[in-house]
């Protein structure tokens, strides 16, 4: 019988392994497909990459061939190369469970001890009359183009919709966006959702909101798609509607529930309905973020083997859309709760009029009375890089008090959460350089 | 790409105001979003529902 068995090699999964073997354990790791999951494959890396080329102005076919060039490097020296470093027994092959202590791959049966499943998400495709006859594109298909397209329509209106927008866009494609809600974003701070949706019609991209889907077909010259309030023709569609978790592992016969999204039911320990089995990463169809799926994976772990009890704070967990400029939060939504909150727009922060970035703002909610920070959210020029900063603040419970005996250093884009703690006390329009 | 679409203006679902990034306010009511241009439209908006 074996001490561990990790199902899914991800993010989570490669987390899994590493902290398997710092606890002196040989796991066996089984996966499918491309080594290193979405993120490198066909997510965070290739996405990220692209945006950088198009806003540099690199053109359309040799930015495509440049990035699937730089996936290849990045998928061999993060997770190719970083499995040879490691004592593991690699399985390939789809695995499914055929007891509570036992999974199957093709003719293999793996007994183990301790389970991790980290078999991350698909995309989710809503049912839309005619779309799976005319074809359409996800995340893959549209990082990998098999022709060049004039235009792109887009489905959907979250972090996905945005990032592919400004990408394409930036490639010269004319975009569009169909949102069903009544803004993008809608789960963000309503000012950034109306702010970037502003950022991308600049632009040039479409946006129409509060619209619904309700066929598609072939149109004159490209993909015709009727909505409620008229119709769109593009050559291309793209679905980014959501992913959904990749639970097709029989897990009935392992004793594993689902839960409401039809992730895999987890504790706040990571442990599933069957005691010895654990999940982590996008497969718990909670938050789907690579940092959050690696630190699960070695909370999983630490908690199988070690009994630890480890349990993660959600709150401090930071989410970034990596448009220009980005989008950054973390912790609670102003309209979460009876909270204060003070915002600050990026025209009002010296480096961001330096740069000239000064689209955006950054808001900040406080709990009222003791003024403990419970969100920051952010748009502005590199947001990405500094929202870490108000993530330890949340993560240690501090107060804006706390933010304003900081230091910051001037002149900085990061300085505007210094900024905003102080738009509690007084008005920031009205003062000096550093104060 | 041909576009046969209106685009709705987002406004106030109280007084009717359109709504922008420097006056928007959102209340979760009964476990939807609804957009205002203040908590005094807000409130009255809620009051109605009561």
């Amino acid at each position: 019988m074996k001490d561990l068995v990790i199902i899914g090699y991800g993010a989570a999964g490669f987390a899994s392994l590493i902290e398997a073997n710092e606890l002196g354990i040989k796991p066996v790791l089984i996966g499918y497909g491309p080594i290193g999951g979405t993120c490198v494959n066909v997510g965070c890396v290739p996405s990220k990459r692209l945006l950088h080329l198009g806003e540099k102005g690199g053109d359309f076919f040799s930015s495509f061939e440049d990035t699937r060039q730089f996936v290849r490097k990045a998928r061999k020296e993060k997770y190719e190369d970083v499995l040879s470093y490691y004592d593991v027994e690699l399985i390939e092959g789809k695995a499914h469970f055929i007891s509570p202590h036992e999974v199957k791959v093709g003719d293999k049966v793996i007994e183990g001890k301790k389970f991790i499943i980290a078999t991350g998400s698909s995309p989710f495709i809503p049912e839309i009359p005619g779309l799976k006859d005319l074809g359409y594109w996800t995340n893959v298909e549209a990082l990998n183009p098999d022709r060049k397209i004039s235009s792109l329509v887009i489905i959907g209106g979250r972090a996905e919709a945005l990032e592919f927008s400004q990408m394409y866009r930036n490639f010269g494609v004319e975009v569009a966006i169909l949102q069903r809600s009544k803004t993008l974003i809608p789960d963000w701070e309503p000012e950034i959702s109306l702010e970037i949706q502003r950022v991308l019609e600049e632009e040039g991209i479409y946006v129409i909101t509060d619209v619904k889907v309700k066929e598609v077909k072939k149109g004159e010259s490209g993909k015709l798609v009727i909505t409620n309030r008229g119709d769109i023709e593009a050559d291309e569609i793209l679905m980014a509607t959501g992913r959904k978790p990749n639970v097709d592992l029989n897990l009935s016969s392992a004793g594993v529930e689902l839960n409401k999204k039809g992730g895999i039911k987890v504790n706040d320990e990571l442990q599933t309905t069957n005691p010895n089995i654990y999940a982590a990463g996008d497969v718990i169809g909670d938050k789907m973020l690579e940092a959050l799926a690696g630190y699960e994976g070695t909370i999983a772990v630490r908690n199988a083997i070690k009994g630890e009890h480890k349990k993660i704070d959600f709150l401090s967990v930071p989410q970034v859309i990596f448009t220009r400029p980005n989008l950054a939060r973390v912790g609670l939504n102003s309209f979460d709760g009876d909270f204060d909150s003070r915002t600050v727009k990026m025209k009002d922060i010296v480096k961001a009029q330096i740069i000239d970035a000064e689209k955006g703002l950054i808001k900040m909610v406080v709990e009222k009375g003791s003024k403990r920070i419970m969100g920051v959210h952010v748009m502005a020029e590199n947001a990405a890089e500094f929202i870490g900063e108000a993530a330890l603040a949340i993560k240690h419970r501090m107060t804006i008090d706390d933010i304003i005996d900081t230091v910051h250093v001037f002149p900085t884009v990061a300085e505007s959460l210094r900024i905003v703690a102080l738009a509690f006390y007084k008005d920031v329009e009205k003062l000096s350089c550093c104060v | 790409m041909k576009i046969r679409i209106n685009q709705n203006e987002l406004k106030c679902e109280q007084c009717g105001a359109p709504l922008s990034e420097d006056d928007i306010y959102v209340r979760v009511i009964n476990g939807e979003k609804h957009y205002f241009c203040c908590s005094h439209c807000a409130d009255k908006f809620e009051a109605r529902l009561k």
